[in-house]
């Protein structure tokens, strides 16, 4: 009885975890994106002021919960030094292992997961930018053939289109075309969005919260709630 | 009504004081950070035995900062200062390649502290002014951060002798902790 009863409890109030990073390079709007997520998902949420919002080196959290799934975000810097946090797991250039003479341990050794224990990426373009958009599409490629992310679904952003002179989906489509082989077996979309205003927030996260939801490679995790 | 008006009138005027502490390996320049934080300029310090405590007032935030010694014998006592702590600023010296391993194990042991679980993590890379100083990526990496995942954190370039740096790490912690009330 005391099962059946906790089992329906864990039914109703469990919820599936699912994580997204958030990738793309500096200044597209990824923190805007986040902060402006979790406005529209959690009611009573006040988030930052968007306008206040600076570069980010480091990492932001976020949860929102979408029916029975409970997305974490991890919004991650996006400057050229610090994608090599995205995923540690890449040999980094030019960055010798620094081995601690004091304790004998290897700082630079501990392993990073985000690659590997996400279970959705999320990569922001600014689509005004057209200057470094093949710096963008560099970064993309990079993040796309690692192996750790196999399978994941992508959700593609062409942030900033409230801005009237930005790039438009088809534009940004042509420029990462080479990339479509590479994207492989795996749910992909592009979605216009601009996360100053909100426009294409709501439909993206629900698109991302689909993928995860039917993509078997990935579990969720749960948290039993006790 | 009395509590409608008493909430509009704390949300405007009342602030609660925020905790904040100023941890880090010694020598890092945590005493000089918090005196430049509060009177604005570079003041002679002596290794702190014990702790500092000031009020800083930054954007009508005010700011309960607490600067603990960081000598090896008395790291153990930082815990006794956990509880209530809005956001932790770790200072590394950033020239210091030697105890990089140190001061990630004692970031790590911190870390994993209960009272600790919602606290914000600033990174103050210190003494940027030095030749040869780590670069955010390269500290995040010794520090071991990528490994962090419930919880926010930030790294900044700071040079506590020179000023630089301070100010937007102040403004990006009140900006934060306003988000967070």
């Amino acid at each position: 009885m005391y099962t059946l009863l906790s089992g329906l409890y864990k039914y109703m109030f469990q919820k599936d975890e699912y994580c997204i990073l958030i990738l793309g390079l500096d200044n597209a709007g990824k923190t805007t994106f986040l902060e402006q997520s979790k406005t529209r998902f959690n009611k009573n949420y006040k988030g930052m002021s968007l306008s206040k919002i600076t570069t980010t080196v480091g990492l932001n959290i976020g949860t929102v919960d979408v029916g029975k799934a409970r997305l974490m975000f991890w919004d991650l810097g996006g400057q050229e030094e610090l994608q090599s946090l995205w995923d540690k797991e890449a040999p980094q250039q030019g960055l010798p292992v620094r081995g601690c003479p004091a304790c004998g341990s290897a700082p630079a050794s501990a392993p990073a997961q985000y690659y590997a224990e996400c279970h959705g990426v999320i990569y922001v373009i600014d689509s005004t930018d057209e200057e470094r958009l093949s710096e963008s599409k560099h970064a993309f490629e990079k993040m796309v053939t690692s192996e750790a992310l196999d399978g994941v679904p992508i959700l593609v952003l062409a942030n900033k289109q409230d801005v009237e002179a930005c790039l438009s989906i088809p534009d940004i489509k042509t420029a990462f075309s080479d990339c479509t082989s590479k994207i492989g077996r795996r749910d992909c979309l592009t979605q216009a969005c601009s996360a100053l205003t909100g426009k294409g927030v709501r439909e993206g996260i629900e698109w991302m919260v689909k993928c995860v939801v039917r993509n078997l490679h990935r579990p969720p995790r749960q948290r039993d709630i006790t | 009504m009395g509590g409608f008006f008493s909430s509009i009138f704390s949300s405007l005027f009342g602030t609660r004081e925020m905790r904040i502490l100023i941890l880090g390996l010694d020598g890092a320049g945590k005493t000089t950070i918090l005196y430049r934080l509060q009177v604005g300029e570079v003041v002679t310090t002596i290794p702190t035995i014990g702790f500092n405590v000031e009020t800083v007032t930054y954007k009508n935030l005010k700011f309960q900062v607490w600067d603990l010694g960081g000598q090896t014998s008395i790291r153990p006592y930082w815990r006794c200062y956990y509880s209530n702590t809005d956001a932790v600023i770790y200072v590394v010296d950033s020239c210091d390649r030697d105890r990089i391993g140190i001061s990630k194990s004692e970031l790590v042991a911190m870390l994993e502290e209960e009272e600790l679980r919602k606290a914000i993590l600033v990174v103050f890379a210190n003494k940027q002014d030095m030749e040869q100083a780590m670069t955010p990526s390269e500290m995040a990496n010794s520090l071991g951060l990528p490994a962090l995942k419930d919880r926010k954190w930030q790294i900044f370039k700071t040079s506590a002798t020179k000023g630089t740096g301070l100010d937007e790490a102040m403004e990006w912690l009140v900006e934060t902790l306003k988000s967070r009330q």
